[in-house]
């Protein structure tokens, strides 16, 4: 039933339940990860080494020869302003997808937290924009937002909510910003509804129980119970919006098409790369949203084994 | 057990789906027999953002024994294909498109064969309208594979509805005509720009800047737009401000260069593009499965400052990479795509079935005259008098190697201008130091 | 009760949950059932008035409308079927066996082994590209199932297995260790005890390696540099950056992408949740 619980027990008992082992068994194990690693170290480790190495190569298909820049490539990614918008219009992709999607994902666990009829089947419908490619939703979206025929428009049209048709994406750098990770954040909160979700169902009841006799209203059971023991899975919740958020590119490369307005930091990686054929370049900007990332990760990790206790 | 019931339901859909899939795709290899030659039985791969002609290709594989297994790439997938090949020194295709803004670049990487061993330099130029935009320091980087220029398309009907007696031959009554069509209330937004940020907006701006008299940059690839009374600079504002008041539909701001013409003037929302492509008329307005124009809209002299001004050359070349495997067979394929009768016929001189869907005009004189002469393609005349008398290249000195940069920088600019994010001046200015960064 | 007091709110919240995940996927199946010019309608239908299947049949080459602007998308379909099905089986096969042995076995470097895998969960996938395709060129496998393949089970290698390890974690140690007495091999216990046990984990960890697969872009468009390779998201975007192809049809291709992930949520959803809890506890 409660899987953080039965986390939070395996991780006290861990190693300790690694099994004995027959005699000439010694190479077993490394015959069982061996394909994995080999695996992983040519195709992940590997190719992250050579990105790291080239980050510090002058590698310009229309200024051969290469050679060792030291921080060249950096300097100029910095120096360069289109780089630096796409670095603040990253920080507003991760502001809107984090925050979205996690609000978004608490709300949706709430409202799944006890049981009804036909729950299994909303969970299932739930999870449906989470299973689709990103480039699909930025397709289908993009029909939604269109100017001249989307539903979007004459929708609130109708309704009155707007009197001319507008455009979602294009304008202004935080509306288009916004609508663009709109797209991301439906793609993303199912995975924080089923966090949040799991946290929720490993609130032991006598606690909503207790809190009841004592005339707890709705509102102060989940402000006081319901959130703090989330935690853990909120954490969660929100490093996997971060870490997506931080690297969107489908979404972006679909309904941005080359405007600085909305670009991403991987858009720009993508353009500086394949538009500029400023390959070093682009090798420096994957170090550091790679560095970004981990650091992020890493910083993750701490928080949830300081949580996991409770 | 509910598992492997459910596993094994998945794998059956799987199993259909692939049946459905594998009999869908088994028309597109084609087979050919006879020709005796040493390049008989060799396959070529071909990498173009064109449809392929299935029975011409059928054809050619008869004749010579070549198969070809020709992959209609999409155009921006194709450059990021052509750069991460070239990157990886990786085989990728005997034979692809070389666009005319790509030579620069191709020249300096190296990353297309030389073709003037092929076809000499000399016949090339006298034969093709538009060889200048290939060539590079006596190089042939690629051979033209169409003949393309930038057009004005006008709505005859809407035009006629407005009062309007005989088409506009300046710019001044280009914008008045527009005008009137918009008070009559014919059409609320008659001018088709693409503004989103992409390469057709680019484009859009040099053809403005040649209407207006004048280029983007000079032979030496030094700005010409930055002063006010420039005719880069003229253009520039003459577009964002007709996007401002309203000439141009609101909605055109996330309008890629397809998007607007296949939504705006092919359903009569636009009444005009200025900088359309040559080939639309036929591949898209006079066809009744996409449009709500048909016969209406037609190709004029493009209205410049004062008179008729000039029309810039977009054409899409053929060229065969460094990595190719199959260098003569990609030849003998350059050479029969470069056949006169060929390239009347991809441009619909023999009728539907040999088209290249959206291929604008042949490259070359012989197949323009023979275009002409089946009297199959409407406005053919107009456009083959326009290629030959008032075509022009658009960078005289050819597309720089950092044209993609310099591209980007245009229309980037020119979007956030028409947003409102910035102003003319401003990005003019932004535009001009992108160059001088680019140019040393 | 307060549950029944709070009962409307519930309902409507469960209305705005569906409303919000269903009505983007409803909105471009009800646009591909329509001809052009009802989808250019104003206002938009919210029905197909009466149903067209012509976008379908232009999209997959049949018709009379599908010339060569479209078609492609069988192929296509075929094509993210054996990448995203062949990346599965491997990974899955690898995972399982690696996974068992980190959480069951003790061996020399294993932490540090262990630390490294789960490392490269963190690495941003795009960083990489340039220099997998180097590889792959030298291995000559551009262009080719196996080379995707390839690279997308190394991508979703560190995730399975994490998935994998939670799994066996959580099994208790007791049957394994009277098997042990009993005198049976590591391998026998593994094959005959344990794999039948945590199967329903392993379907979890195959259905997110196969949605990953699925939802593949940027790798696939540079690894295949032809259309033999071309996945349907490849396709899709090439079909909506070409001018003539109509949105009605652009939608009719995203759907035939949709179908699939949409059939495995419905019908397999409860090993997609336990597979993204058991996934994400890092």
């Amino acid at each position: 039933m409660s899987a953080l619980r039965r986390r939070a027990e395996r991780a006290k008992t861990g190693r300790s339940q690694a099994i004995r082992r027959g005699r000439g068994e010694t190479a077993l194990p490394y015959a069982m990860v061996a394909p994995l690693l080999v695996f992983i170290g040519a195709l992940a480790l590997y190719p992250t080494v050579l990105t790291a190495y080239g980050a510090f190569v002058h590698n310009d298909a229309l200024d051969p020869p290469n050679h060792f820049t030291g921080f060249g490539n950096f300097q100029s990614v910095f120096s360069n302003s289109q780089v630096r918008q796409s670095f603040e219009n990253t920080g507003l992709y991760v502001v809107f997808g984090v925050l979205l999607s996690v609000g978004l994902g608490i709300f949706f666990g709430l409202l799944l937290q006890r049981r009804f009829r036909g729950r299994g089947i909303v969970l299932a419908l739930m999870v449906l924009p989470w299973a689709l490619p990103g480039v699909v939703e930025g397709v289908i979206w993009s029909w939604i937002y269109d100017p001249t025929f989307g539903v979007l428009n004459s929708t609130l049209k109708s309704a009155h909510v707007i009197s001319t048709y507008q455009l979602w994406v294009g304008t202004h750098q935080i509306e288009s910003i916004f609508f663009i990770s709109l797209v991301q954040v439906w793609q993303i909160t199912p995975l924080a509804a089923i966090l949040v979700l799991a946290s929720l169902q490993a609130i032991p009841s006598e606690l909503y129980e207790a809190a009841n006799v004592d005339g707890a209203t709705t509102w102060q059971q989940i402000k006081r119970i319901t959130l703090p023991l989330i935690r853990p899975g909120l954490a969660i919740a929100v490093v996997e919006g971060l870490v997506m958020s931080l690297n969107i590119f489908d979404q972006v490369y679909v309904l941005n098409a080359g405007a600085t307005t909305a670009s991403s930091l991987m858009s720009e990686t993508y353009q500086i790369a394949f538009g500029n054929l400023n390959f070093g370049q682009g090798y420096a900007l994957s170090l550091l949203a790679t560095v970004t990332t981990i650091a992020l990760s890493l910083l993750a990790v701490k928080l949830i084994y300081r949580r996991v206790e409770f | 057990m509910k598992v492997s019931k459910r596993v094994a339901t998945l794998a059956t859909m799987g199993v259909v789906g692939l049946g459905v899939a594998a009999a869908s795709s088994s028309a597109n290899t084609v087979h050919g027999t006879a020709a005796a030659s040493s390049l008989k039985g060799q396959t070529i791969n071909v990498a173009i953002a064109y449809p392929a002609p299935k029975a011409m290709l059928a054809k050619f594989t008869a004749q010579t024994g070549i198969k070809v297994n020709w992959d209609y790439v999409q155009w921006d997938n194709l450059q990021t294909k052509i750069a991460s090949a070239a990157e990886a020194h990786s085989y990728f295709a005997d034979v692809a498109d070389v666009d005319w803004s790509k030579v620069g670049e191709y020249y300096a990487t190296k990353w297309f064969l030389p073709l003037q061993s092929y076809f000499p330099i000399a016949s090339v130029k006298s034969a093709y309208p538009q060889a200048t935009s290939f060539i590079r320091d006596n190089e042939l980087v690629g051979m033209p594979m169409d003949g393309s220029l930038l057009v004005t398309t006008v709505n005859e009907k809407d035009f006629k509805a407005a009062g309007i007696k005989s088409n506009p031959t300046t710019l001044t009554q280009y914008e008045s005509d527009l005008k009137a069509v918009q008070a009559k209330g014919i059409v609320k937004s008659p001018l088709d720009i693409p503004f989103a940020a992409a390469e057709g907006l680019s484009t859009y701006w040099y053809e403005m800047t040649a209407a207006f008299g004048g280029q983007v940059l000079s032979s030496t690839y030094a700005p010409e737009f930055t002063s006010p009374s420039s005719p880069g600079y003229k253009a520039m504002a003459w577009m964002v401000a007709a996007y401002k008041s309203g000439l141009v539909p609101k909605a055109n701001l996330e309008d890629q260069d397809y998007q607007a013409l296949e939504a705006d003037q092919a359903h009569n929302l636009t009444a005009s593009v200025f900088s359309d492509y040559s080939g639309d008329v036929g591949t898209i307005y006079n066809v009744a499965s996409e449009s709500k124009v048909v016969g209406d809209v037609d190709y004029i002299p493009t209205p410049g400052a004062s008179g008729v001004g000039y029309n810039l050359g977009n054409p899409d070349g053929i060229g065969i990479p460094t990595e190719a495997k199959h260098v003569p067979a990609a030849v003998a394929f350059i050479k029969w795509m470069e056949e006169p009768a060929n390239q009347g016929a991809f441009a619909g001189a023999d009728g539907p079935k040999d088209v290249i869907q959206t291929f604008p005009l042949p490259s070359n004189r012989g197949g323009l005259a023979d275009l002409v002469k089946s009297g199959k393609v409407p406005g053919a005349a107009t456009l083959e008098s326009l290629l030959e008398n008032h075509a022009r290249a658009i960078f005289p000195a050819g597309a720089p190697p950092w044209y993609s940069q310099f591209s980007n920088a245009v229309y980037t600019n020119i979007h956030a201008a028409a947003a409102g994010s910035e102003t003319v001046a401003a990005a003019i200015k932004s535009i001009a130091s992108t160059v001088k960064g680019l140019d040393n | 009760m307060k549950r029944s007091r709070y009962g409307w709110l519930r309902v409507v919240g469960i209305g705005v949950l569906l409303l919000w995940s269903l009505f983007p996927v409803y909105w471009a199946l009800n646009t591909s059932l329509m001809t052009n010019a009802q989808a250019q309608s104003s206002p938009p239908s919210f029905f197909p008035t009466h149903f067209v299947f012509s976008n379908y049949e232009a999209i997959f080459g049949f018709g009379p409308s599908s010339a060569s602007t479209a078609g492609g998308i069988g192929r296509a379909l075929l094509n993210s079927s054996v990448e995203s099905l062949g990346a599965t089986v491997l990974t899955l096969v690898l995972a399982t066996i690696g996974a068992y042995a980190f959480a069951r076995l003790r061996f020399r470097f294993q932490g540090f082994l262990f630390y490294v895998v789960i490392a490269t969960l963190t690495l941003p996938v795009y960083a990489t590209l340039i220099p997998i395709y180097t590889i792959l060129t030298k291995l000559g496998l551009v262009n080719t199932y196996l080379g995707i393949i390839l690279v997308y089970t190394s991508g979703f290698l560190p995730l399975a297995m994490w998935i994998m390890y939670n799994m066996f974690q959580a099994l208790p140690a007791s049957i394994e260790e009277a098997a042990s007495i009993d005198g049976a091999t590591t391998l026998q216990i593994f094959r005959r005890i344990v794999l039948p046990i945590v199967r329903p984990g392993m379907a979890a960890a195959a259905i997110i390696t196969f949605l990953f697969g699925w939802g593949q872009f940027i790798f696939p468009l540079v690894l295949g540099s032809t259309n033999s390779t071309e996945p349907l998201t490849v396709a899709l975007s090439a079909l909506s950056g070409r001018h003539v192809v109509p949105y009605t049809m652009i939608n009719a291709a995203a759907i035939v992408a949709i179908a699939v992930p949409a059939v495995i949520v419905f019908f397999l959803n409860r090993y997609i949740v336990d597979g993204i809890v058991a996934g994400s506890v890092k």
